[in-house]
């Protein structure tokens, strides 16, 4: 009898006995009111950090290595097929780099969709959650026109919904001009609700973090790529008269990452992707977008264990420069030779020699990217736990809005701001060095002279940096200058990687060029 | 004896014998016994008598007189109204005989003891023929009066009968051997134990003996082969469990079954100690799960633990040791070989890298899986003491197991404590308690060291060298041996010396697991066929785990200069606390009315199971703080007046803690009329916390039947079979197996995001240290409010015989098991959602059979084997936008198992080879294969096999083209086994395998192009030029149109194995004194894993699920630990180049006191 009833009130209780919630926190905890966006859109930030896709070798895969300038460097035997796939132009469906990069960039259009489908059902009115939403859709549209720029823009499917269920997600391809669309308006919000700047009357507390002059920015970064010249003209001016930004006084100082900082979210960052790594590597918020391109041991000693050594200049960067250019010896570090001391971003040492499978692997090296000894003392990251974790990744740069001003105030017949755009980027450039021998000024004659100059000057201001190749394909010349590469016009985009279409399900479809 | 030897006797004489009954007698006796008269008549020289002096009226005294007269008429005189009776015999020889039998009953006594002469008690012992009978006490004995000429009948429940003559001798013994005969078997079921003739499943059961002495940490690994539909893939890693899958594979998330060990449920079964158990039972039809609810659908085995058998008095002392060793090594280039390909490779691709040709310290040949493996020891001990009086049973165990693996300094200690004890309160309460500690000194984690063995170059040194370098932990120079690193010019990225990582850490990793799994019960008996029990399970576990880092060097082989390896010390720990408590209430009642049998139980369970972790990351706050030293007592948290806490959540700590319950009501009923028609029933409710309330419950039932053909009058008549049943069941089962990591599937689990950071205006520069950090974070996975129970629909039929008097046994069953619903991870960039994803279709064959022979009283041979035949296919998908799950996980190249409608679960999808490309000529005829990259001669040419119009090719070769390239599940798997014995050693030997499956070969074939690792030596064989080589690729890693997925890597997976062999001695009992303080001893040699027939290139046949790690809980972006899955169900049979199977040789030695 007592068990029967014992049982009858484990039945009445049992309701009450199952219903439980996790004894964590949970998203709908966290609730999806005004305010409470904050630490989804931090979240952006590191995802940004943490995927490869953004901030190391398939970055640099996609952006750097595929042109003329830049090349694969590390070892010869290593990452051998990144050769294949991004120097002479095989490309691949189905590779480590090219699936990170897509599938990155897709993560993260679904993290800044989560945060837009929130602020879409709360509605928030406060100027903090109004700012999360113009980051998630500056994200968003970033991710997205990278794709745009890699694999097409009906090639890729059109994500700009949240969903509660992996099937949704299964959608066909975008049709032409949506995913533009996508970018105009994400942009359009960015450019408005995002701060002219993070500073308050206490000081500023986010610096590096994204203000409406980075959405110009890159909004007219994507004007450009379509030759919409009148908005590229509009948003530089917007970013240049904003007042926020100016070229550093020093090219070298731009890429000063060390103990000083001097170019750390410095006076020309618009946009950058911030790390800290802490002594013992604690706290470690850093990225390998450093470490990666780095100088690489090799068979040298375990001194010059700096990275992997990605992303290096090649023999035709080495020669197409003219050496009085200052930006020769402050980009390109040569194996075998004296770093060039402080001015020219050395920090005092001789490298050791060029001499492949022996000592080091490559004659060249990127010296945007060139780590501080005394940051490897404090952050522990030396010999053989070599790295260069802290350095940032500078995505837009104030140099960038002149040129594009440049560029397309050339194109819409403006030669006069064309000139003093271009001749200001010379200028710093020189330094101050004598005028008539360095980087003398370039004075407009006719449009294609200086459409010329200007490619030429994005060439050396933006080397190894990741502007050239889409440059190429940008103005239709890659076919001319990386022919000899192996290029054709097809591979101006990318094949979606053959995951993505088996994950798709037969919805999305390949570009007809890779059958 | 004597009269048989007269009866010889008697034969011999009447051969000679030629006068026949002539002869007169004469006699004149008064009052005498007949068998003096008789004797008398002896004296006369004609006649003689022959009779048995113990007939009783042979006394009887009797008056005669004649003369000369006939002896027929004289001894029908004499034996006058007695029962007497004679014969007269050719040769005058008379045999006198009674007419009635009249036996003395004379008064019995003896002892009943089972095979390692253990008493046993409630032993019934009946008299051949009669109702007498008596039943044995607690010591055994029992006392019997009974005819000195009879037969007693000895019958105890799971030992075969005896009969036994008694000869008038009045202290028997009898050894009573445990039954073989299958059906007569009592096995346990859920909540209760059968007999298995009532059943109308499919239950196998296993002696614990069986388990008891085989080298096998983990019991389960000893039933490889042995059950059929039980497949099992071991590995080689002490402490870690087998993949199990009982009846294919049904589902995707988790297949393994639940284990039941003295009521508690567990997945767990580490803590059991291999010689502690009695019996398991092998679960696998719907007819035996149903009962066990939301957690049947894959299977149940059972473990029932040692009770003091009754009047048992022992102590029993078991111990063995064995040497572990590789077999059946990977074979990879040697140094020289290395050279020539890596030069080949290096030519293909035009570059000339020969930079460590020269080095002095890059001249080895060292055979590194040599370097890294060893010879291990394992080792098991055990202690039991067990006693039982009339009132209370008790027994105590303790065990001591050393498992070393073949990898240096891999080992595990265990050591476990057991204590049960039952009471009979009074004639109606029975109480009890178990309780088992265990305390687990885990290994460092070894899994990775025979492949950093694969990878490195052989021309690296396996040896230290001595150098003089500062002292890492203080200020002077001290002389240390140094292991070398590898050559940092070619194998930078991915590979290092195994010898540096193992000596690194195999000393600073400190894990620890205790666990304490109690119970306490009570039995009520009332109303003379109800039991009531009721009980309350507790099963509790604690991991603690440290790992240091200490500060070594290993020194660079091209500088010849030492390198420090690690630079900083840090401590990271993680603390897991798991809780798991369950009740069960049941009540029973049996009864019997005429020839219905009838057993009913009813019952309510509930569980809670909650699990917390909490890892912290301790490091030093600054580069000049004094390193943690390396000596255990400094590595925790705030040891050490210099370390912190580090707050940075990308690698400091993490913390959960998830409980979920669940509830249940179930009920059975056990029916047979007559034993000859039987009719099981069960239902379960089951409810679980995990789930919404609208999909909360679950309904599970199941009917089976049976019928017993032999117990019918019309096989009556029939000699062939012995015992024929056939029987049936159906019924619907459960799984709620979530995959750890998503508890809580509705609820959307946040995690962090990481940190972002932000540097401060003018202090940008770390001179400042001016930095902001934040803290973000995301969803964990998706939350699907809709997820529901996965349910099994299975039904099965089947036949169990015996023959050839009762030599054979012999068992077949058909099984259809359909998943619906099985619930799986979806993933699309980067996060999943857990959902009711696949419909799955197991079906197959289930056969068994034994022949056992005894060939001469001695000698006795018994052969059995099983095989088991699984079809197992994917039937469809729950969503119909969903066509297939792909499982990726080399992370360069491609090797895909895709889980699609109408193939088997993760079929190893890809490219058809059809050979390599002998020219430029060649591809050009050939169909396009740009699309998988650049082709040049010395590449694979794939088949085109789809895309065109009408079926077929379409001249190019891409990813239509991929097809269905091996099924990893065997077609069948099988297990036989042979037992001799003879006298007091036996034989046994244990043969297994599986046929039908392939491989995929990941190594030699798929490595990221980054990892520069050792060539397999097949790759010797690679295409060089035209005509060199039709399979195997040209070496580049460039070329990545041979790093797609194809039948290049499928390899067969069927193997033969030698999977045991036993010999043993049981010294005879007699050699044992009364007085004598040994009462049994066995001693036996032991080999497993002997030798194994394979068809492929890794070390072993057997590759088992995937351990995946969630993707939502690895990698910077979230804060925890990389969280285990159980083995992936949708890929397995994946060789990454390691899972070695060790061989065991050992030896053992049981005492009983």
């Amino acid at each position: 009898m007592l068990a029967l009833a014992g049982v009858a009130m484990l039945l009445n209780s049992c309701g009450k006995y199952l219903d439980r919630k996790p004894l964590s926190t949970t998203l709908t905890d966290l609730g999806s009111g005004s305010g409470t966006f904050d630490a989804k859109a931090l979240g952006l930030y590191s995802a940004l950090r943490n995927s490869g896709g953004f901030s190391t070798l398939p970055w640099l895969d996609f952006n750097s290595i595929r042109d003329e300038d830049a090349q694969k460097g590390s070892s010869i035997s290593d990452g051998a097929e990144i050769n294949a796939e991004f120097e002479t132009f095989q490309y691949t469906k189905n590779d480590w780099a090219t699936n990170t990069y897509w599938g990155d960039h897709f993560n993260m259009i679904q993290l800044a969709n989560e945060i837009i489908h929130d602020a879409d059902s709360v509605k928030p009115s406060d100027a903090g959650s109004l700012r999360n939403v113009g980051e998630a859709c500056f994200f968003r549209a970033y991710a997205y026109f990278e794709l745009v720029k890699a694999y097409g823009e009906t090639f890729l499917p059109l994500e700009n919904f949240y969903y509660t269920n992996p099937n949704q997600q299964v959608v066909p391809n975008a049709q032409s001009g949506q995913i533009w669309a996508l970018i105009d308006s994400d942009l359009n919000v960015a450019s408005a609700y995002l701060p002219l700047t993070w500073a308050t009357p206490t000081g500023n507390t986010n610096l590096g973090r994204l203000t409406s002059g980075a959405a110009n920015t890159l909004w007219a970064q994507t004007f450009l790529w379509r030759g919409q010249w009148a908005r590229v003209i509009g948003l530089c001016n917007q970013v240049i008269n904003s007042g926020q930004y100016k070229l550093d006084p020093s090219f070298v100082d731009i890429w000063k990452d060390g103990m000083n900082g001097a170019g750390k979210c410095g006076p020309e960052s618009i946009w950058e992707l911030v790390n800290y790594v802490g002594p013992n590597q604690s706290p470690w918020i850093g990225t390998q977008w450093g470490t990666s391109q780095n100088v690489r041991q090799g068979g040298a000693s375990v001194d010059w264990n700096l990275g992997w050594g990605w992303n290096v200049p090649t023999q035709v960067l080495v020669n197409a420069w003219d050496s009085t250019d200052p930006r020769r010896n402050e980009t390109i570090l040569f194996s075998g030779r004296y770093d060039g001391g402080t001015a020219t971003g050395g920090y005092g040492n001789t490298l050791p020699v060029y001499n492949p499978g022996t000592v080091l692997d490559q004659p060249y090296w990127n010296k945007k990217v060139y780590s501080d000894p005394q940051m490897r003392q404090f952050t522990g990251q030396i010999g053989s736990s070599g790295g260069a974790d802290w350095i940032d990744h500078r995505i837009l740069r104030y140099a960038d809005v002149l040129l594009m001003l440049a560029e397309a105030s050339n194109e819409s017949g403006d030669g006069a701001t064309a000139e003093a755009m271009l001749n200001m980027v010379r200028a710093r450039a020189r330094g101050g060095a004598d005028s008539t021998v360095v980087l003398p000024h370039e004075a407009y004659t006719t449009q294609a002279q200086m459409r010329t100059y200007i490619k030429n000057e994005r060439r050396w201001e933006f080397a190894m940096e990741g502007y050239q190749f889409y440059d190429l394909v940008r103005w239709g010349d890659a076919p001319a200058v990386l022919g000899s590469l192996g290029y054709q016009p097809k591979n101006a985009l990318y094949p979606i990687p053959q995951p993505i279409i088996d994950q798709f399900l037969g919805k999305l479809t390949q570009n007809p060029a890779y059958p | 004896m004597k009269l048989t030897f007269v009866i010889m006797l008697v034969g011999i004489l009447q051969v000679s014998a030629n006068v026949n009954g002539q002869a007169k007698v004469s006699l004149n006796l008064n009052h005498v016994e007949i068998s003096k008269a008789l004797n008398t008549i002896e004296k006369q020289g004609t006649y003689r008598f022959l009779y048995n002096s113990r007939l009783s009226e042979i006394g009887k005294r009797v008056s005669i007189s004649v003369t000369d007269d006939n002896i027929d008429n004289v001894l029908q005189r004499m034996f006058d109204g007695t029962a007497l009776t004679y014969k007269l015999l050719d040769n005058n020889l008379i045999v006198i005989r009674s007419s009635v039998l009249t036996f003395q009953d004379i008064k019995i006594t003896g002892r009943v003891t089972g095979e390692n002469n253990e008493p046993l008690s409630g032993v019934s012992i009946t008299v051949k023929g009669t109702s007498t009978g008596t039943s044995t006490d607690n010591g055994g004995n029992f006392t019997l009066t009974a005819p000195e000429n009879g037969r007693l009948v000895i019958t105890y429940i799971g030992y075969d009968p005896q009969e036994v003559a008694i000869n008038n001798q009045p202290v028997i013994n009898v050894k009573l051997v445990q039954s073989k005969r299958t059906m007569d078997e009592v096995v346990v079921i859920g909540y209760g134990q059968a007999s298995k003739r009532d059943l109308t499943g499919s239950i196998v059961k296993i002696d614990g003996k069986e388990i008891a002495d085989k080298p096998n940490t983990n019991p389960v690994a000893s039933l490889q082969s042995k059950v059929a539909g039980l497949y099992v893939v071991n590995n080689g890693t002490p402490g870690q469990a087998p993949d199990i899958r009982i009846r294919g594979t049904g589902s995707i998330a988790s297949i393994a079954p639940l284990y039941v060990v003295d009521g508690v449920f567990t997945y767990d079964i580490s803590y059991v100690n291999p010689n502690d158990i009695e019996s398991m039972e092998v679960l696998k039809d719907p007819s035996s799960l149903a009962i066990f609810g939301n957690q049947g659908a894959n299977g149940v085995i059972i473990i029932t633990t040692k009770r003091a058998k009754a009047g048992q008095s022992t102590i029993s002392f078991s111990t063995s040791t064995g040497v572990k060793q590789l077999v059946n090594k990977i074979k990879l280039a040697n140094a020289s070989q290395f050279n020539t390909l890596f030069a080949e490779e290096n030519a293909n691709n035009g570059i000339t890298n020969t930079g460590y040709l020269s080095v002095p310290d890059l001249q080895n040949n060292t055979d590194w899986i040599n370097a890294v493996t060893r010879k291990g020891i394992q080792s098991a001990n055990n202690i039991s003491i067990a006693n039982s009086s009339e009132n209370n049973k008790f027994n105590l165990s303790l065990g001591y197991t050393l498992d070393q693996g073949i990898i240096l300094k891999e080992q595990l200690e265990r050591v476990t404590a057991t204590i049960n004890d039952e009471a009979k309160i009074n004639r109606w309460l029975k109480v009890g308690v178990n309780f088992t500690a265990m305390r687990e000194n885990l290994p460092y984690d070894a899994t990775g060291e025979l492949n950093s063995a694969r990878e490195i170059m052989p021309q690296v040194s396996a040896k230290t060298k001595r150098f003089l370098v500062p002292d890492l932990y203080g200020s002077d120079t001290i002389a240390q041996n140094l292991y070398s690193t590898t050559d940092p010019a070619i194998q930078n990225s991915g590979v290092q010396n195994p010898l540096l990582d193992i000596y690194s850490r195999y000393n600073t990793n400190i894990d620890l697991l205790y666990r304490y799994v109690g119970s306490v019960y009570f039995e009520v008996n009332f109303l003379k066929h109800f039991t009531f029990r009721s009980a309350v399970y507790g099963d509790f576990s604690n991991e603690s785990h440290r790992q240091y880092s200490p500060l070594y060097y290993g020194y660079d082989p091209v500088q010849d200069a030492p390198v420090v390896l690690n630079a900083a010390t840090k401590v990271v720990q993680g603390l897991t606390d798991t809780k798991n408590t369950q009740t069960d209430n049941i009540l029973t009642y049996k009864n019997s009315f005429g020839n219905h049998n009838l057993t009913v139980i009813g019952g309510a369970t509930t569980y809670a199971h909650s699990i917390s972790y909490n890892q912290e990351w301790v490091n030093l706050p600054t580069s000049s703080s004094p390193p943690i030293p390396d000596d255990s007592r400094f590595w925790s948290p705030g040891a050490w007046p210099y370390s912190q806490v580090s707050n940075d959540p990308n690698q400091t700590f993490s913390y959960y803690s998830q409980p979920n319950w669940t509830a249940g009501f179930f009920g059975r009923a056990l029916y047979n009329y007559d034993q000859k028609y039987y009719l099981n029933a069960s239902i379960r409710r089951d409810g679980s916390s995990d789930f919404l309330p609208a999909n909360r419950w679950g309904n599970y039932w199941t009917i089976g039947a049976a019928w017993e053909l032999t117990r019918e009058n019309f096989m009556a008549g029939q000699k062939f079979f012995d015992f024929l049943k056939v029987k049936g069941s159906a019924g619907t089962l459960g799984d709620q197996a979530v995959p750890s990591g998503v508890y809580y599937p509705a609820y959307p689990g946040v995690v962090s995001n990481g940190q972002t950071v932000w540097p401060l205006p003018n202090q940008q520069g770390y001179g400042g240290a001016g930095f902001i950090t934040n803290n973000s974070y995301g969803k964990a996975y998706y939350s699907n409010p809709n997820l529901h129970w996965e349910t099994v629909h299975q039904y099965e039929f089947g036949v169990e015989a015996e023959a050839f008097q009762r030599r054979l046994h012999f068992e077949a069953t058909y099984f259809n098991r359909k998943t619906f619903g099985a619930m799986g991870l979806y993933p699309i960039s980067g996060l999943n959602q857990l959902e009711n994803l696949v419909d799955i279709q197991n079906t197959g064959q289930e056969f068994s059979a034994t022949w056992n022979q005894p060939i001469t009283k001695d000698w006795n041979i018994t052969v059995s084997g099983n095989i088991t035949f699984v079809q197992n296919k994917v039937l469809g998908f729950d969503d119909p936008s969903f066509t297939y799950i792909d499982a990726t996980s080399q992370n360069n190249g491609e090797q895909d198992s895709r889980t699609i409608k109408g193939q088997p679960i993760g079929e190893f999808f890809g490219y058809v080879v059809k050979g390599v490309y002998q020219s430029y000529a060649q591809i050009l005829a050939s169909p396009v294969e740009t699309s998988l990259g650049t082709v040049r001669p010395g590449d694979l040419m794939y088949a085109d096999i789809a895309g065109g119009a009408k079926g077929g090719g379409d001249s190019v070769i891409d990813s239509k083209d991929r097809t269905y390239i091996g099924n990893p599940s065997p077609k069948f798997t099988y297990g036989a086994s042979v037992n001799v014995n003879y006298k007091a050693f036996s034989l046994s030997v244990d043969i297994g395998g599986v046929w039908g499956n392939k491989i995929f070969r990941a190594w030699g074939s798929l490595e990221a192009p980054y990892v520069r690792s050792n060539y397999a030596a097949f790759q010797l064989d690679a295409w060089h030029g035209p005509g060199t080589s039709n399979w195997t690729p040209l070496l580049s890693t460039a070329d990545r149109v041979n790093y797609v997925g194809s039948t290049y890597s499928i390899e067969n997976g069927s193997y033969a194995r030698i999977r045991n062999l036993q010999i043993a001695y049981t010294v005879p009992q007699k050699v044992f004194s009364k007085t004598s303080a040994v009462k049994a001893l066995r001693v036996y040699i032991n080999a497993q894993n002997l030798i194994t027939w394979k068809n492929n290139s890794g070390y072993t046949p057997e590759f088992g699920g995937f351990q995946q790690y969630s993707a939502t809980q690895s990698g910077n972006t979230l804060g925890g630990a990389a969280v285990t899955f159980p083995p992936s169900p949708l890929q397995f049979g994946i060789d990454q180049g390691g899972g070695a199977i060790p061989r065991i040789i050992s030896g053992g030695i049981n005492v009983t006191f």
